[in-house]
């Protein structure tokens, strides 16, 4: 009897201890981390897209409600190292409060950036020799072939052209032949086409991917600028359409405030 | 006391881009508002949804108010439902910021309904304008 009571507090130990365990990261039939799904990038909480996004109870705004994510204490991000010449101009930027972004424009916001946009879902489509990240945002996507090499004839673009590699679990993507008509991510950080910009995507937990970013570009910047953030997955969202043009008045009304830019611009 | 439109800046000054525009170029974070009156009409459009609304004010004037907010796939996904949530006749109040150019028109963020319930209808203060804090230091 006390050696069926032993068995019996035995199995429920063992069992609790395995719903302790976190869920493990999934894998694919090639063993790599499976990065399927729907994410959400800019965000470092846990849990459907409602329990992060919505809302604390008795809080005026909806923004930190939900449990942060296991590897969401990243050290500090460092300030982009922009040659002085570009730091001016970013400024200038930053003064006129980004009435100068170009995604005001419905053109697509580039890499890093999109990454960065917590507003809208991303999807991650992964294959042992592709993998496809979809946008809700401006409905871009970037197919990303692993262990391929740039094409030849490229030309420059807003999203750039992508290719992939895996080092260990981690995906790192090599980004290239941009144009200079996108901002990194902050306001006014702007770029030129010679920017190069290196991804690596690493599934950390089940719920997390973390995103480590280097943008090189010696026309403006004084060396490479890393920064990092972390996406989240979201059970249960799908990507819906979002066509930025069909009715963008941003343009007509910006036009009449640049009239007189003291109206807006930071004293 | 810090006032809430500053302290969400100050919030998002490291946080991701939560509209595709600059909320400050066209709204003045230091001008926040409460309206409340009737529903004239609700435009689903991308990239931003509006409403319309008369308000009448203490001498009898009726003005109608317009409201930016969020693009549909952003609504629907916080809960709004087209033609059903938000329609002509509804009486709500809205909370939101003063647009700059000084007509009736301004940022919208949560919208009341008769029954108590509150959405939002558009992102907080301070989205795509850079907060308070520059990307560089001086050069």
């Amino acid at each position: 009897m006390t050696h069926r009571c032993l068995v019996l507090i035995g199995a429920v130990a063992v069992a609790g201890a395995a719903l302790a365990q976190p869920r493990p990261i999934p894998r694919t039939a090639d063993g790599k981390p499976d990065l399927t799904g729907v994410w959400q990038g800019g965000s470092n909480r846990v849990g459907t897209w409602e329990e992060a996004n919505s809302p604390a109870a008795g809080a005026e705004f909806g923004i930190g409600r939900g449990q942060l994510a296991a590897g969401a204490a990243l050290p500090a991000r460092e300030p982009p190292p922009y040659q002085p010449w570009a730091a001016k101009k970013v400024l200038e930027f930053y003064n006129r409060r980004g009435i100068d972004d170009p995604e005001a424009r419905c053109v697509p916001p580039g890499v890093p950036r999109i990454t960065t946009i917590g507003l809208f879902p991303m999807e991650i489509v992964q294959t042992p020799k592709k993998i496809v990240m979809l946008y809700e945002v401006f409905g871009v996507f970037r197919p990303i072939p692993i262990d391929a090499k740039h094409p030849e004839d490229l030309e420059p673009s807003y999203m750039g052209d992508s290719v992939g590699h895996w080092e260990g679990d981690t995906l790192v993507v090599d980004v290239t032949s941009f144009n200079d008509k996108t901002w990194l991510g902050p306001v006014g950080s702007f770029h030129t086409e010679a920017l190069h910009v290196t991804e690596r995507y690493t599934r950390t937990d089940y719920n997390t991917i973390r995103y480590d970013v280097t943008m090189e570009d010696p026309n403006v910047f004084t060396k490479p600028w890393n920064t990092h953030s972390t996406i989240m997955l979201r059970p249960g969202t799908r990507l819906r359409e979002y066509e930025c043009s069909e009715n963008n008045a941003d343009m007509e009304r910006y036009e009449k405030l640049l009239k007189d830019d003291s109206v807006f611009r930071r004293k | 006391m810090m006032k809430p439109a500053l302290l969400v800046t100050l919030l998002l000054t490291n946080a991701p881009m939560w509209a595709h525009h600059s909320f400050g170029a066209e709204y003045d974070a230091n001008k926040p508002i409460t309206l409340t009156g009737v529903v004239t009409k609700v435009e689903w459009t991308n990239p931003h949804s509006y409403f319309y609304m008369d308000v009448t004010d203490k001498d009898g004037k009726v003005v109608n108010w317009k409201f930016e907010g969020f693009p549909p796939n952003v609504l629907y996904r916080t809960g709004w439902k087209r033609e059903v949530t938000l329609k002509a006749g509804d009486a709500i109040t809205v909370t939101g910021w003063l647009a700059r150019d000084g007509t009736a028109w301004a940022h919208s963020r949560e919208v009341t309904f008769k029954d108590g319930k509150k959405l939002f209808f558009g992102p907080p203060a301070g989205t795509g304008d850079g907060g308070n804090v520059p990307p560089v230091s001086q050069p």
